[in-house]
């Protein structure tokens, strides 16, 4: 299908439609803040309502209760598992999808999420072991969990204090967006797409609404690390927000739409995104700076007071089974850090350099740090940068 | 105060007709309205005569002829430049005003402007015309009844309209209050000289306070004339049955006479009637009827020593008997008659000593005191004809 | 004796909520978000830094309510005065049917609809090259008045409707002309239908914060984005409930202002405009 001829279309009743049903798929791009407003409700009922999980139950049932409850980001899971896992296991999984680990956080903290598995990103997890909100993991309840399959560094996140309290899902990084048949200048760097979005570009640039990201990458422009919480530095960072955001095209982590309609050139992006958008539309190109940036890994973990921890385990323990595993990343499109797994994808998905970037580029770039979730000052900028 | 101008004509209509769809809620009708007179229209419900009041206030147009005012056609004029006033069904007071602001309305909307002062002067005037003063500042929902019907009064009259149009002013009313209220309106349109026309479905109320009756029914004026014309002189049985009470006697025509004629009942008995005045002679062999008004009939008991010499005479059974304080309204049952109404004045009672049901009777009327009627229930046009006074 | 429950939990219900974020509002961010006590009017003295916040509500939300208000009222006055039988109930179907999807489907669906490839798009057929609207002020008035009007529409047409038809032929009887019928009976009776859609549109505006996520793109923000952010993001609850009060304070003095200057103009007794 070529979405090529589609995209210079005006308004036609199957786009529409696919953009809602993208939408009510929940496929909307990774921690999109939409999903505080209640997309997790639509997700969650949608997965209810397919017709195969109906009635099916397996010899399991019972032993692991009837459900389990996921909190996870958009667009980063693969509901056929889920009725696989419901026709093995009898549980049905009800999904939440989040915006952002500031929010899982607040959620947390606020108590009563009855949340089974979360999905934390690397640096959150320290806080939330610091703030007891996470559990250790008995590692014999995974046993499809085997470390020496995996790349450490995207391991070690996932241990506190030498205790393991997370298991790794897939890693990715953060980069740019960008439409090369509208911006022509072949921008491989932050201070670059910074100066772009000022300029050439002005009125086509969108950026995360998350701090992480954007403060991140704005202090990048200075060469400042990612992670910084310097006043002094994260003072310029904001400077360069505060200059650049009458230019840009919105704040907003859900740009997929954007740049697919062609409103947006340029945007900060992630791994998964990139590579949908470059699958769909070639002109579109995804872009490490070359001064670095973010590399991330999310986990999956179990919250403190798991209603349902059997289940936790069964459907963790499920979920990185290396052929469940390809299937979900042949959905979401981030590399996962599990050699067994990755074995099993396909050629087109290992070579491509968006999902596995040159060893150079990866070299840049940092891991979030987790002070700067707790930060204050890094969440007070971005408020005040939203709010300018 | 409006000069009356004698002979003048406020409102007149020229054949008109107004339908609703396949409907004709007026059909074809004339009329005239005299400055100063009081006319009621009358009939039944859906019988055209709010239509009627509607054309005149402007609220619908002829589908079909003329509607003139003050002499001039008035086809097309919205109700606000009409000077013509109305008094609505149940008053239809402004909630959001008081009673001194519902009655300064149409005083508010004059151009040029009048001062606040005189304004002022003339509510006042008229919270005294209809006996209301000191109820300026109060809310309409704050009033009785009758003093909403008065406020309604007041605020359709300060304009000193040429026509006051009142549609079914006293049927939210108690009995004994509509009754002092006719009283009231009638030395209301007298005082203030105005032309009245009321719409109303109570025979009672339009003939106590109207000069001219118009009775209509399906659409049709069928007949117009004072409260005697129609008491005395009714046109045909449907005029004689809606207004008062009437006893019939259905039979066939067997004798045209010069002012009248003679019908033979089922039974072969044979009753003369003289025509109404302004009525349509009737036909050999065609269906007619005799209508005696219940109180020219006299009532004696049977071979007492009162002997009846009226034209017709009949024994009779009585079958009940209502008390009405002035009167008493018997039911007798008489062998070829059927049942038959007969009203005794307290005077006869006296005489009489009064009779109970299952006494025996003689009933008896003169023949001058008999109408013969054409059958019809109908109105028909052709018969509308006025009544010379 | 009965009407003691219903107090208590008025008092549960409305009143604790409010005393627990008057509390937070004093208090302190904890070092890992959240709250901490203390007595300190310091969130307050940092209001400023969302001055954009409140000028935007203010703005917007007033401007809203009026362009509902505008749109509405002939609407509803169709509905009610001049709509025929058959025409009534599907035009007042028309204006249910978009509760029965969700508003975040009905205002996800107009980040299409304003997008490039929507209403610009359309434009540029006849000429009119690069007009933007996503992500401006003016998609998020337009989100504004869809989502609202019908809240609108519908209170409106109720005291429309209730409106005794026969009042306006007397007005009419007296001689006020249509116009000065409208200004002198239609309107200042159904005043409350007027009030009530006013009030819902503008209080649920004033707290709205859906609409200028999705078609503001974060550029147009309001204070419920801000208390969405602070709670959500930075975990800021203290100052978060700081900017609630404050927004609470702001709505209760705007309401009661609007109630006043309402009361006045009813009261008054020739409301004539003209």
């Amino acid at each position: 299908m070529s979405r090529k001829n589609d995209d210079t279309a005006p308004i036609s009743a199957k786009k529409f439609m696919d953009e809602l049903w993208r939408y009510k798929q929940g496929s909307v791009s990774r921690r999109h803040f939409l999903s505080v407003t209640g997309l997790g409700m639509a997700t969650a009922a949608m997965a209810g309502a397919m017709p195969m999980l109906a009635v099916s139950r397996s010899a399991y049932a019972g032993s692991i209760g009837d459900r389990v409850s996921m909190a996870t980001w958009p667009n980063y899971f693969n509901p056929a598992n889920f009725e696989t896992f419901k026709k093995d296991f009898g549980a049905e999984v009800q999904v939440s999808v989040f915006g952002s680990n500031e929010e899982m956080l607040a959620k947390l903290q606020a108590g009563g999420t009855g949340w089974d598995v979360f999905v934390p990103t690397n640096y959150t997890i320290s806080t939330y072991v610091e703030l007891d909100l996470i559990q250790p993991l008995d590692l014999s309840r995974l046993p499809n969990f085997a470390e020496k399959y995996y790349t450490k560094r995207f391991i070690e996140p996932g241990t506190v204090d030498g205790k393991v309290y997370a298991v790794p899902k897939n890693w990715g990084t953060t980069g740019f967006v960008l439409n090369r048949k509208k911006v022509t200048s072949n921008p491989t760097t932050w201070k670059e797409f910074w100066d772009l979005s000022k300029t050439s570009a002005t009125g086509r640039v969108m950026v995360h609404d998350y701090q992480l990201t954007t403060i991140g990458n704005a202090l990048k422009y200075f060469g400042y690390s990612f992670n910084s919480v310097d006043p002094k530095e994260l003072a310029d960072a904001e400077k360069l927000l505060l200059d650049v955001k009458p230019h840009l095209f919105a704040i907003n982590s859900d740009y997929q739409p954007s740049m697919r309609s062609g409103d947006a050139w340029m945007s900060v992006a992630w791994t998964g995104d990139g590579l949908q958008l470059n699958r769909d539309i070639p002109e579109i190109d995804y872009v490490l700076g070359k001064e670095g940036g973010e590399l991330w890994s999310d986990f999956y973990a179990i919250p403190k007071g798991a209603p349902h921890l059997d289940a936790a385990y069964a459907f963790i323990n499920f979920l990185i089974d290396p052929e469940i595993n390809a299937k979900e990343v042949s959905v979401h499109g981030y590399p996962v850090p599990d050699t067994r797994t990755t074995e099993l994808l396909p050629k087109e998905m290992t070579q491509n350099p968006i999902m596995y970037p040159a060893k150079e580029l990866l070299d840049a770039l940092e891991f979030g740090a987790a002070v700067t979730l707790t930060d204050p000052l890094r969440a007070e900028i971005m408020a005040r940068f939203k709010a300018a | 105060m409006v000069e009356m101008i004698n002979g003048a004509v406020d409102v007149e209509f020229q054949g008109v007709t107004k339908r609703f769809g396949d409907i004709r809620a007026v059909d074809n009708i004339d009329l005239e309205v005299s400055s100063g007179a009081f006319v009621s229209l009358l009939g039944p419900s859906g019988c055209g005569k709010t239509t009627s009041l509607r054309l005149i206030a402007g609220f619908e147009q002829p589908s079909a002829g003329d509607v003139r005012i003050g002499g001039a056609s008035v086809v097309g004029v919205p109700p606000y430049k009409r000077p013509i006033n109305m008094v609505f069904q149940n008053y239809s007071l402004f909630p959001h005003f008081t009673v001194a602001d519902n009655i300064g309305f149409g005083l508010r909307q004059l151009k040029p402007r009048l001062s606040k002062s005189e304004i002022t002067a003339r509510v006042g005037e008229m919270l005294e015309l209809v006996r209301l003063q000191g109820f300026e500042e109060r809310r309409t929902w704050e009033l009785s009844g009758g003093q909403q019907q008065r406020v309604a009064l007041a605020r359709a009259l300060i304009n000193r309209p040429t026509v006051l149009l009142l549609d079914e002013p006293l049927a939210a009313l108690d009995r004994k209050l509509r009754q002092d209220m006719q009283i009231e309106l009638q030395t209301l349109q007298r005082d203030v000289g105005i032309t009245f026309v009321l719409v109303t479905h109570d025979q009672e109320e339009a003939l106590s306070m109207s000069d001219t009756i118009y009775l209509m029914n399906e659409g049709r004026i069928i007949q117009m004339g004072g409260a005697r014309d129609l008491y005395d002189e009714p046109i045909n049985r449907y005029v004689a049955d809606f207004v008062g009470k009437t006893n019939f006697f259905d039979g066939e025509v067997a004798e045209i006479k010069p002012n009248g004629a003679a019908i033979r009942l089922a039974n072969g008995r044979v009753l003369y009637g003289r025509n109404p005045r302004g009525g349509v002679p009737l036909n050999r062999n065609a269906g007619g009827a005799i209508a005696v008004r219940p109180e020219l009939i006299h009532i004696v008991k049977a071979n007492g020593s009162a002997c009846l010499t009226t034209d017709v005479q009949t024994t009779a059974r009585v079958k009940n008997r209502i008390f009405l304080g002035e009167q008493t309204e018997y039911l007798v049952m008489a062998e070829g008659f059927g049942d038959i109404l007969v009203l005794a004045s307290k005077h006869a009672e006296t005489v009489s000593g009064g009779f109970s049901p299952g006494d025996v009777v003689s009933i008896g009327w003169e023949d001058s005191s008999a109408l013969a009627l054409e059958n019809t229930s109908k109105g028909d046009h052709s018969t509308a004809v006025p009544v010379p006074k | 004796m009965l009407l003691l429950p219903t107090t208590l939990w008025f008092l549960l219900l409305l009143v604790m909520p409010l005393v627990v974020i008057a509390v937070y509002s004093l208090g302190e961010r904890a070092p890992a978000g959240g709250y901490q006590p203390a007595l300190t009017l310091a969130q307050y003295a940092n209001l400023l830094a969302r001055l954009k916040a409140f000028t935007n509500t203010l703005t917007l939300a007033p401007l809203g309510t009026v362009i509902c208000i505008v749109i509405a009222y002939p609407f509803a006055y169709y509905l009610a005065v001049k709509a025929g039988r058959g025409a009534k109930p599907f035009l007042l179907t028309l204006v249910i049917i978009p509760f029965w999807t969700s508003f975040l489907i009905r205002t996800y669906a107009w980040i299409y609809i304003l997008g490039g490839q929507g209403i610009p798009r359309l434009l540029e057929m006849i000429g009119i090259e690069d007009y933007r609207l996503i992500y401006t002020p003016t998609a998020v008035l337009i989100g504004i008045v869809y989502g609202y009007l019908p809240l609108m529409v519908l209170p409106i047409y109720v005291s429309l409707e209730k409106l005794d038809k026969s009042l306006l032929e007397v007005s009419s009887d007296l001689g006020a002309n249509p116009v000065r019928t409208f200004f002198q009976v239609t309107l200042p009776l159904s005043a409350p239908g007027l009030v009530t859609g006013s009030l819902l549109v503008f209080i649920l505006l004033m707290g709205e914060y859906l609409i200028p996520a999705l078609l503001g793109g974060g550029k147009v923000y309001f204070v419920g984005n801000a208390l969405v952010d602070l709670f959500l993001q930075s975990r800021n609850w203290p100052f978060g409930s700081a900017v609630a009060i404050t927004l609470v304070g702001i709505m209760l003095a705007a309401i009661t202002l609007y109630l006043t200057l309402v009361g006045r103009d009813r009261g008054r007794q020739d409301v004539s405009v003209l």
